[in-house]
Formats: C-alpha cells, sequence, structure tokens
C-alpha cells in the first residue's frame, strides 16, 4: 500500500464519520486534480471553480456510499464528470479554454520556481508560451480523449483509475488515450518534435 | 519489413503499451531501422510528457471557504429543521391547553352527575327498605294511647 493509498484509508473514514478537518485533507490533496480536469471541460474559470465546489459538496454527502476509500481518487472525478455532463445538457458548459488565462490562473508558484533557477527571459516566455499551447491544442481534441489525457498525464491516475471514473473498460480508456495523444501530437506540431541532433 | 504507414498508425497504442504479440514485434522491428519512424514515436511520447510538464492549476483559494460553509448549512439544516417542528409542536400543545382552560372556565354549572347506576341501586333498596319498614309499622302497629284518645274526643266533639 503505498503512501497515498495508506492516507485515504485514513481521512476518508474520518471524513466520513463528520470530520471537516479530515475532509479538507481530502480536499488539498485532490483540488488541483478536480479544478484541472474540469478546467480542460468547460469554458469558464468561474463554471470550473463552481463545479470543483460542488463536486466536494457532493462527495461530503456521499462519503457514505463510497466503499473503497482507495476508490476516492476516480469516484471523485466520477462526479465531476457526471456534474460536467448535466451542465453540457443544461448548455451551459461549453469547452473554450483561454489559453492565457489557464496561465494567469496559476498561483504564480512555476513562474516563482523558475525564477529562482534564474532562466533569461526568453526561457520563461517559451515556457509559459508552450504551456498555452498545450491548453489550446486540448481545446481541440474530442471531449472523452481529453478527459482520459488530462486524468492520466495531468492527474497522474492510471488505466484503472480512469476506466472506474468513465464507467468504461481500461481498453477502452487505453484507445482513447492512444487516440488523444496522436491528436495532441498533430496540433502541437513542431513543439513537439525533435531538434535536428536531438534525436 | 512493416510499412512506415502501418507502424505510425499503431505508433500511439504502441507508446501507450497497448500493442502486444506480433504487432508490437513488427513495430518493433521497423523502429529499430527507420528513424522517421522513430522521431515519430519520440513526438508522441513529447505530447505527453508536455502535458504532464504543464502540470495541474491549483482551485482558486475561495473554493475551500465555499464548500465549507455550504457542508456547515447542510449539517446544520436537519438541527434547524429539528428545532423549528419541536417549536410548532409545542406551540399546538400550548394552543390546546390554553383552549381547555377556556372552555373548562366558562362551562356552564351543571348538577353532579349521576352516581354510578350500581350505586343507585344500593340507594334504592335501602330507601325502599325503610320506607317499607315504615309502612308496615304504620299498619300494624296501633296509634299511641294519647293520639287514639285525641282522635276519638275530637270526633265526639263533633258529633256532639
Amino acid at each position: 500500500m503505498n503512501e497515498d493509498t495508506r492516507k485515504l484509508e485514513e481521512l476518508v473514514p474520518q471524513a466520513r464519520a463528520g470530520d471537516v478537518d479530515a475532509f479538507e485533507s481530502l480536499y488539498r490533496r485532490h483540488q488541483a486534480g478536480i479544478y484541472t480536469f474540469l478546467r480542460s471541460q468547460v469554458r469558464e474559470a468561474e463554471l470550473a471553480a463552481d463545479l470543483t465546489q460542488q463536486t466536494f459538496v457532493r462527495a461530503w454527502e456521499s462519503l457514505a456510499r463510497l466503499r473503497d476509500p482507495g476508490a476516492f481518487p476516480s469516484w471523485l472525478h466520477r462526479i465531476a464528470l457526471n456534474l460536467v455532463r448535466d451542465e453540457a445538457k443544461s448548455g451551459r458548459a461549453r469547452l473554450e479554454v483561454v489559453a492565457t488565462d489557464v496561465e494567469g490562473e496559476r498561483t504564480g508558484a512555476a513562474a516563482r520556481e523558475a525564477v529562482a533557477r534564474n532562466p533569461g527571459p526568453e526561457q520563461l516566455v517559451l515556457s509559459s508560451e508552450l504551456r498555452d499551447r498545450v491548453w489550446q491544442a486540448l481545446e481541440s481534441v474530442p471531449a472523452e480523449q481529453r478527459a482520459a489525457l488530462v486524468m492520466h498525464h495531468m492527474t497522474g491516475m492510471s488505466v484503472t483509475e480512469i476506466a472506474e471514473a468513465m464507467k468504461v473498460r481500461p481498453g477502452t480508456v487505453m484507445s482513447r488515450l492512444a487516440r488523444g495523444r496522436a491528436a495532441l501530437r498533430k496540433l502541437l506540431g513542431s513543439y513537439v518534435e525533435a531538434q535536428d541532433g536531438q534525436m | 519489413m512493416a510499412k512506415c504507414e502501418w507502424v505510425q498508425t499503431a505508433l500511439p497504442d504502441y507508446v501507450e503499451g497497448s500493442l502486444r504479440g506480433r504487432a508490437k514485434a513488427r513495430a518493433e522491428a521497423h523502429l529499430r531501422h527507420c528513424a522517421a519512424c522513430r522521431a515519430e514515436m519520440v513526438a508522441l511520447e513529447r505530447a505527453g510528457e508536455l502535458l504532464k510538464e504543464s502540470g495541474v492549476i491549483p482551485a482558486p483559494s475561495r473554493v475551500w471557504g465555499s464548500i465549507q460553509a455550504e457542508i456547515t448549512r447542510k449539517e446544520t439544516a436537519p438541527a434547524i429543521r429539528g428545532l423549528r417542528a419541536l417549536w410548532r409542536g409545542a406551540v399546538a400543545v400550548a394552543a390546546v391547553a390554553a383552549m381547555l382552560i377556556v372552555v373548562w372556565a366558562v362551562r356552564p354549572h351543571q348538577a353532579p352527575l349521576p352516581a354510578p347506576a350500581v350505586q343507585q341501586v344500593a340507594i334504592d333498596e335501602e330507601f325502599q327498605s325503610t320506607l317499607e319498614g315504615h309502612l308496615s309499622s304504620v299498619w300494624v302497629t296501633p296509634l299511641a294511647d294519647e293520639a287514639a284518645l285525641g282522635l276519638q274526643m275530637a270526633a265526639l266533639g263533633e258529633e256532639g
């Protein structure tokens, strides 16, 4: 049992018993993953924040139904995914990630870290530009593939966890990841192509 | 050797690790000899790396405050509802009690309720027994001498 699972085994039952502090710990550990996932799925940052709130409130209300504490991350993403689908049905949610907003939303931790390493201004600009480009490319990837890509590469979920979250077979997730990666690669073009002599 | 077109179609699955068996061996054999397909494989891997390097975006700091407020409100809501129900119940009981007191205070004064039938029967029997005894004694016992004399004198006086 790894550290994350051990923590979940400890925190989930405490939160289930009504311990708000334990639930806050769960929130702190998973909020960025959920917000990033939602940010990749809906149009506005404000809506993503609102859905993040709803995801955790719904999780709090439904914790009694979560049998396996280790399944908390996939269960949480499942809730978030259902909320996105509800929003889509209502016609309010539509993906339109504005890359500069995504960059602007960051707390600045990454930028501070980069400055601490003392890079040149060009390097900082390139890093920011590349991140924006990645988000713009994500925007054009089909929704199911985009969801799988974000959960796997950005949130660090396993194929099995994603399959649980999306209620599909692991093979379907693998396929979505492969197709999504191929789409992303095309969209990123020269950003992912090795320069001469780097192979 | 597999053609580049086939390999590049299979590459995303190969990179994800979902290509197996003979297909996997065929792709690997091709990649050993084809720089262009290797470059494509590297580009696919880099696309995944860039996603990972982009990292996650923290939710706005206000979100936890909103969550906490909502779950606290929802936690206390049943208690408040319970108190309200209790209060409504108490008011209803008080209203009924007040109504009963008013009804009792303004009620018309009535004779006491008759005693239970069994007691009534007992009294009647006792009364009847006393009455019968008295009548019987009057019937069978001659009047006292003085009374009888008085009555006779009165009769004689009327005759005279």
